[in-house]
């Protein structure tokens, strides 16, 4: 397909009295030779007339692109830039709030949990010491213990990890964990449409001597 | 000025009594100034394993009241003229301890003496919170059995949390005594061995006191082990007697069996 690009300028006017636009161009004609008239509404056959005697490009009724003015223009980029802002605030604002999020929620204790102590944890806890028998250990989020467990841990997060224990007694979710089945050095466990999943993550050393 | 040492196991009758009667007359007997002092306020005992309950005419109590000064209600042993004694009362409770007034006691036996040596009752209560609240150090006494290591590591919990050192940021040094081992039990595996309890209670091994028939005769008597120089329990204090007193001592094996010829002619050697 071929086309052409022109830039033409348009007089854009509607007429309500006859007399008064052809006395109009019949002085100012001159004026508007290399426009295209552009008449919105009606066009009697005696204008039509007046505007070919005088060799005048005219258009009845049609749809011009919205003509924006610079002022407008630059409103309109104004207005833009400050969405852009606005938005990027917004992004800001919700990255440091998750940020933060993450900061409050994964705790990180070191001290060992002594029989009569309870750990009570909003959010999630890496715990780098022993459980020991008597002791509880609570989160909201996701629990790993590097170490023996041998108390009592609640956990409503969505895993947790913890070794071998066979002496522990794991609440998970609501649900009463079977520690039999805790045979590797360290377990994922996880709640999968009601029901529990353990998953190994660090197998058991096999010593082969 | 001296320090205040804990005895403490959480559980009852685990030894401590015994342990804290031994372990003072063997610091005495190394030449340190030593004070005994029954915290077990309504059930004394020290008195007794020290032979000394007919020389007790004041108590910790009375002291405590003014109705008699310190050097009248300190007991010197027959034993050892470095080691003093101060017995508990047996008529009161425990609830006649206040932070207060243990604490000015405490302090006018760290002028006297090298070690203060506390005996705590058995349990959690507030009578085991007095004894701990302004410990520089604990001796813990378990036997090698479960219900033993977790009502020690309850009381280690408290130690922790409501010792005066620990408040103002700073820590209680804990030591471990392992009492009544059977090594032939600990071989076959119906007691723990001293690596578990280790493990499990996270504190500094002081010593391990192999299971020995003399005791009990030895608290009867009223003449603590220790000077007993055949028994392998008077033996073990005497050792770790010498570690309280800054001495480096071998850790003994207490807990494998030595049996053979040749293992016996060896420990006669060592």
């Amino acid at each position: 397909m071929k086309g052409k690009q022109f830039s033409v300028k348009v007089y854009e006017t509607s007429i309500e009295d006859e007399e008064k636009f052809i006395s109009f161009f019949n002085t100012h004609y001159i004026l508007f030779k290399d426009r295209l008239i552009v008449v919105q509404g009606e066009l009697s056959p005696r204008i039509e007339e007046y505007l070919q005697s005088k060799s005048l490009l005219y258009a009845n009724n049609i749809v011009l692109p919205s003509s924006r003015s610079r002022q407008n223009i630059q409103q309109e980029l104004e207005e833009q830039k400050a969405k852009e802002l606005k938005q990027q605030e917004l992004l800001a604002k919700e990255f440091a709030q998750l940020s933060k999020r993450l900061d409050n929620n994964l705790k990180v204790e070191d001290g060992i949990v002594r029989s009569g102590q309870e750990v009570s944890i909003e959010g999630d806890l890496l715990l780098l010491n022993r459980v020991n028998s008597g002791a509880k250990v609570r989160t909201s989020g996701n629990l790993i213990v590097t170490h023996a467990v041998e108390g009592d841990i609640y956990c409503n997060g969505n895993f947790m990890m913890i070794g071998n224990s066979p002496k522990a007694n794991i609440i998970f979710n609501g649900v009463r964990v079977e520690n039999a089945l805790l045979t590797e050095k360290l377990n994922k466990i996880e709640l999968i449409d009601n029901e529990i999943i353990i998953t190994a993550i660090l197998k058991k050393e096999i010593n082969w001597a | 000025m001296g320090i205040v040492i804990a005895v403490i196991s959480g559980k009852g009758g685990v030894g401590k009594t015994t342990a804290t009667a031994n372990l003072g007359l063997g610091i005495a007997l190394n030449g340190e100034r030593v004070a005994l002092v029954d915290f077990d306020i309504g059930q004394r005992n020290l008195d007794m394993i020290l032979g000394l309950e007919n020389r007790v005419v004041y108590d910790m109590v009375q002291v405590m009241d003014g109705e008699a000064n310190l050097k009248q209600a300190l007991i010197k042993s027959k034993v050892s003229d470095t080691l003093s004694f101060l017995a508990a009362s047996q008529t009161k409770d425990k609830t006649v301890l206040d932070s207060q007034r243990v604490k000015k006691l405490l302090e006018e036996l760290k002028e006297e003496f090298d070690y203060v040596i506390l005996d705590a009752p058995a349990g959690i209560e507030s009578g085991y919170e007095h004894t701990i609240e302004f410990a520089d150090a604990a001796i813990i006494v378990v036997n090698p059995e479960v219900s033993s290591i977790r009502d020690a590591d309850r009381a280690i919990g408290i130690l922790d949390s409501k010792s005066q050192k620990v408040k103002e940021g700073q820590e209680v040094v804990k030591y471990l005594i392992i009492n009544r081992i059977v090594a032939s039990m600990v071989q076959s595996g119906e007691m723990l061995n001293s690596e578990d309890i280790l493990e499990i209670l996270n504190i500094k091994l002081l010593g391990k006191i192999p299971e020995d028939k003399g005791v009990i005769d030895a608290s009867n008597q009223g003449k603590p082990i220790i000077l007993n120089e055949k028994s392998v329990a008077g033996q073990a204090y005497q050792r770790i007697a010498k570690r309280i007193c800054g001495q480096t001592v071998r850790m003994e094996d207490i807990e494998s069996e030595n049996r053979g010829l040749m293992t016996k002619i060896k420990g006669m050697f060592q």
